[in-house]
């Protein structure tokens, strides 16, 4: 569960000041799959960065499964990431000189996970997102749609308690984007899994459980996704 | 700690593997270049060294040489002394000299010079002169009026190869004059010329000891040095010590003693050029390598943004760096390595040609076991400040890059 209390951020940039955030109070329950909308520059990418605890914010307060994120050091904060947190960044980043199945395994190996058991696991997300056949490949052998499935199964092998992802299909086309989405859905149906997504594509809202709308560093709404909107599109900002 | 350290060698390795083969070969080329450099110049000056202490032992003073003590002209009771040190444990045997200036004449040709008389059969057993005999034959004991000379005294046919005067190409059989300081003057039959490559031993000429007492016309029991010959598993050091115990006041010096005394300053000099190279292999690899990790590096910023964010210790980033540079070093010595030693063998085939005889370079293991740490030292140094740096940034900041 995630429990954060009129957070801020601040970028003091000499003579300007960019409140990118302004008081954000939200909380988001295990299972959920919410998805963080909003027009550029509104503070998507800057929320999920705190929340996933990438960047420190500015003012307010952050629960993540029950402590008080500010208590810990920068190591524990690594080790947090590790063990509890997945990330999926817009363009992949998949290490480009291991193989598919390396880059799943990597933070597994970190984790001190034994061999056998990283290597089930990593068949096993792979079966799971389709890509088993493609084991020994490296990133530059497979397609975007496919690059990102890799990226989450890394993401998702270690079963963190929070799934975070930064606008992930910006890069797809559309029926790789709807390929990518499904799987986040049947990863959140299926596992139960909590997911947090930046997305500034309106239709992406009929996969979202939630959707947070944010202008200049405010929510201007929380809720479910209204069915206009994926219908017909919407200009909310 | 040793999880991490196997991930960091983990992806040093596949970085290496299925890295760009390009800089990869380059890389290892310039420090195998590098190794090959800090290695092979002072093995040829060890080489240098290596036949100088060999042409003295074997043609000029033995391991151990004892000369008169600076108050005194001569070694008194020369052959009883040679008797004792001859039983000396670890002593082949000693052989009395007494060495005199001379005049020597040949047709036109006058040279002054130095006699060496000797008892061959001791001689034989201390130096090799004997077996540089190119032209006629060595002395024996109790010979009279027979005389050998070196090379550079009697002069080459080819005139060129001539490093100072002679007596224009004397040779075995001909007569040669020798006028003593007491006044003696007698014709000698060249018996053989010596040739042995070091220029101090083909300088000189030898008489026996029969024939120095007939020119003296009495017992000669003096000596100007005695020279010995231990058995190769002897310390020379203790055998000296050993000589002393005899009380004898002469100044007694091993082999190592007078190389010292001799190239203590050329010695010198070649560690000072030795240290330069050195330094300067070490800079031209810190520097190839700082370049090569900090490319490498800012190349992947972003890359390692995502792995902080991740979870990954900044230090498995940085020891993955640091065992590429590792693993980079280690397989330069090895070419390095091959590098040197396949040199050493061409050049032992071939070797460099000196006055003074062939010069082959000498590799010492000290030295290859001493540059490939400090190869490390600085390779290791190398890959960490630019993996640090990179490694340090703040994840955000990195990843946006
Ligand atoms: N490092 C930074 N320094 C200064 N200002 C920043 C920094 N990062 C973000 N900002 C500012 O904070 C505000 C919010 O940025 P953020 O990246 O969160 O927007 P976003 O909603 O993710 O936009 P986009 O849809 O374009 O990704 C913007 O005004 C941005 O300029
Ligand atoms: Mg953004």
């Amino acid at each position: 569960m995630i429990v954060a209390e009129n957070l801020a951020r601040t970028y003091d940039m000499g003579k300007v000041i960019v409140h990118a955030l302004r008081g954000i109070s939200l909380t988001i329950q295990k299972g959920e799959f919410v998805g963080i909308m909003g027009a550029s520059g509104s503070g998507k990418s800057t929320l999920l960065h705190l929340l996933g605890l990438l960047d420190k914010p500015t003012g307010g307060q952050i629960m993540l499964g029950g402590i008080d994120v500010k208590t810990l050091s920068d190591r524990k904060r690594t080790r947090f990431r590790l063990k509890r947190l997945g990330y999926v960044f817009q363009d992949y980043a998949l290490v480009p000189e291991l193989t598919v199945e390396e880059n799943v395994y990597l933070t597994s190996m970190i984790r001190g996970t034994s061999k056998e058991e990283y290597q089930a696991q990593t068949l096993a997300i792979l079966n799971r997102i389709g890509l088993a056949d493609r084991l020994a490949h490296k990133h530059n052998e497979l397609s975007g749609g496919q690059q990102q499935r890799v990226a989450i199964a890394r993401a998702m092998v270690n079963k963190p308690e929070i799934l975070f992802a930064d606008e992930p299909c910006a890069n797809l086309d559309s029926e790789s984007s709807r390929n990518v989405l499904d799987l986040f859905r049947q990863i959140n149906r299926e596992m139960a899994q909590t997911i947090v997504m930046v997305s500034h594509e309106d239709w992406h809202m009929e996969y979202f459980d939630r959707v947070i709308i944010l202008r200049d560093g405010l929510i201007i709404s929380d809720g479910k996704p209204p069915e206009e909107f994926y219908q017909k599109g919407c200009n909310y900002s | 700690m040793l999880t991490d350290l196997r991930v960091s060698f983990f992806l040093a390795l596949r970085s290496i593997i299925r890295g760009s083969r390009g800089s990869l070969y380059l890389t290892i080329l310039i420090i195998a270049m590098v190794f090959t450099n800090m290695i092979f110049m002072p093995s040829i000056i060890l080489g240098f060294i290596k036949v100088a202490e060999d042409q003295i032992i074997t043609y000029q003073t033995g391991n151990i040489l004892i000369s008169p003590h600076e108050d005194e002209p001569f070694i008194e009771d020369a052959f009883s002394l040679q008797e004792k040190i001859n039983r000396i444990p670890g002593v082949l045997r000693a052989s009395v000299h007494y060495g005199t200036g001379v005049t020597l004449r040949h047709k036109g040709y006058s040279i002054g010079s130095t006699v060496v008389a000797i008892k061959p059969d001791d001689e034989r057993l201390v130096t090799d002169v004997y077996r540089k005999i190119k032209d006629g034959y060595y002395l024996a004991d109790g010979e009279n009026d027979e005389i050998i000379i070196g090379i550079q005294t009697s002069g080459h046919k080819d005139e060129s190869l001539d490093m100072g005067p002679t007596l224009g190409y004397l040779q075995a059989g001909d007569p040669v004059t020798v006028e003593y300081t007491n006044g003696v003057s007698k014709v000698y039959h060249v018996k053989g010329i010596i040739e042995t490559g070091s220029y101090y031993a083909d300088q000189g000429s030898y008489i026996t000891w029969d024939e120095l007492e007939s020119v003296y016309g009495k017992k000669m029991d003096i000596a100007t040095d005695i020279i010995i010959k231990t058995y190769p598993d002897a310390f020379e050091p203790d055998v000296k010590t050993q000589i002393y115990r005899f009380g004898v006041r002469e100044n007694v010096q091993t082999w190592q003693d007078i190389l010292e005394e001799a190239m203590g300053r050329a010695v010198q000099n070649f560690a000072m050029l030795n240290s330069i190279t050195i330094v300067v292999s070490l800079i031209i690899a810190v520097v190839v390598l700082f370049i090569v990790i900090m490319i490498k590096t800012l190349n992947s910023r972003r890359q390692i943004g995502v792995l902080k964010a991740l979870g990954v210790e900044k230090n498995i980033i940085i020891h993955n760096y640091v065992f590429q540079v590792l693993i980079l070093t280690t397989i330069g010595i090895i070419v390095g390595t091959v590098l040197v030693e396949s040199s050493v063998a061409i050049l032992t085939v071939y070797p460099f040609r000196f006055p003074d005889g062939d010069v082959t370079p000498v590799v010492a293991t000290s030295d290859l076991i001493n540059n490939t740490i400090m190869l490390y030292i600085a390779s290791f140094i190398a890959g960490y400040i630019p993996a640090w740096r990179v490694a340090s940034e703040d994840i955000l900041t990195a990843m946006r890059s």
